[in-house]
């Protein structure tokens, strides 16, 4: 897992070009949401429930592994991948795994139901145990994404929005870190984690039927849940579809996909779609062989495209007087 | 006396209950929002149960076991460690693996069945009426 065999060609292209990095990095991520699901589903399945709660702390050690490797690196694109599959690697094993073990096996939590009452079928709500854990987390995230909220070194474009509507650039200072200070494995992996957790919450929250009942207040927020998913992903995926550099892209693309699977989730639950396909690949071999096909073509294209001398850690080897 | 009419009054109550089980399987008791599981556990039909112990092994075979005690208490006047422990018990003593398990396979086996038979037929092998 060294640099070199991580270095794509580094020159120009005519076909790398906006809007193609962005629309192609945005089709992944968007995909790799669902297929993160299946890959969740397969893991479980391949090693059994039981010996996937179990050895899932130790799991969660390759994502951490793997981050090891990508922070070393003075490979910006090397670092993104990196950072970005250690994150789902840590989210599913470290939060999702974990709580499924407490909710399902350790505090013997019931499934939430669906259908009770209502004269519909009763039957297992989505929201399993697990889930009904992480809704509980809104606080901690929103305490943790504080620390983002008041960071002046932070590029996220979102807090940067709020530092400056709530006037607190001035407070905050200028930034100390130049793009050279920055590694984009940590950056990616603390990124693809956050913005998984946060679009859970969001989910979750609207889902919930002690805070948004089962009637005619539920369908509302959730379709308007769905109205700000798809004007915050549309608005996002306009400036990502600027982008040049597939390194850049990659990492904008990760909350503009998860963002936009926000509404995947909620069409879901409202009965108007399904996302079978990824969470039930054994029914839909065909189905799911082909988004996972289309999904690793994409994935080797953008690790083929020629990629911007910074992308690849000339800078950074310029600055070091490595040839 | 006494002790009779209270136990051939608590065997009514709970043939009632079980008997309303049966026929109440799409009327459920609705629970506050947001909470797991459901009010009538004992009320359901067994596909569902095999459904809810795939999601929440643990305290679904716990809330059927909480309404079989009940189911026992009424019908034999005995708590369920009495009947557990018993001495000479086919198998020996049952345990929480042991009598939910059971519960269990017999879901798995009688898709169409209600919980109440699962419960029904672990009073059987506990020896309830004996």
């Amino acid at each position: 897992m060294s640099d070199a065999t991580a270095s794509p060609p580094v020159g120009r292209s005519k076909l790398w070009q906006p809007p193609i990095v962005g629309l192609v990095t945005f089709v992944l991520m968007f995909v790799g949401v669902g297929l993160a699901h299946t890959l969740m589903v397969l893991i479980e399945h391949g090693l059994g429930r039981p010996t996937t709660l179990a050895i899932s702390p130790l799991l969660g050690f390759i994502g951490i592994v793997m981050l090891w490797y990508g922070v070393k690196s003075k490979n910006e694109s090397f670092q993104t991948w990196i950072g970005f599959l250690a994150g789902i690697i840590v989210w599913m094993c470290w939060v999702e795994f974990f709580y499924m073990w407490y909710g399902r096996e350790n505090w013997g939590m019931l499934p939430r139901m669906d259908g009770v009452g209502s004269g519909g079928p009763l039957e297992v709500s989505g929201t399993y145990p697990e889930y009904m854990i992480m809704g509980s987390t809104v606080g901690t995230l929103l305490l943790m994404l504080c620390l983002y909220a008041f960071d002046k070194d932070t590029r996220c474009n979102m807090f940067l929005w709020f530092q400056d509507k709530l006037g607190l650039k001035e407070g905050l200072g200028p930034t100390t870190k130049k793009a050279q200070d920055r590694n984009y494995a940590i950056i990616t992996f603390m990124e693809t984690f956050f913005v998984t957790w946060f679009c859970y919450a969001w989910n979750l929250l609207t889902f919930d039927p002690a805070l948004m009942g089962s009637g005619d207040f539920f369908i509302g927020i959730n379709l308007a849940s769905v109205f700000i998913a798809t004007t915050w992903a549309g608005f996002c995926l306009t400036r990502l579809i600027q982008f040049k550099r597939t390194a850049t892209a990659l990492r904008y693309a990760i909350p503009v996909g998860n963002v936009a699977w926000v509404n995947v989730e909620i069409l879901e639950k409202l009965d108007m779609m399904s996302h079978e396909v990824f969470i039930d690949p054994w029914t839909h071999t065909f189905e799911a062989s082909v988004l996972f096909g289309a999904f690793l073509t994409l994935v080797v294209a953008i690790l083929l495209a020629p990629k911007k001398p910074s992308e690849v850690g000339a800078r950074a080897k310029r600055g070091e007087g490595v040839s | 006396m006494t002790s009779l009419r209270l136990r051939i009054a608590g065997m009514v109550g709970a043939g009632m209950l079980a008997l309303g089980a049966t026929n109440a399987a799409a009327e459920l008791l609705p629970l506050p929002d947001g909470m797991g599981g459901v009010s009538d556990i004992g009320a359901i039909q067994c596909s569902v149960y095999s459904n809810m112990i795939r999601i929440g092994p643990l305290g679904s075979r716990l809330s059927l076991l909480t309404w079989a005690a009940g189911y026992y208490a009424a019908t034999s006047g005995k708590t369920l460690h009495a009947l557990a422990t018993a001495p000479g018990q086919p198998g020996g003593p049952w345990d929480f693996d042991r009598l939910t398990t059971h519960l269990v396979d017999y879901c798995a086996a009688n898709p169409q069945a209600v919980t109440a038979d699962a419960v029904r037929d672990l009073a059987a092998n506990l020896g309830v009426a004996r």
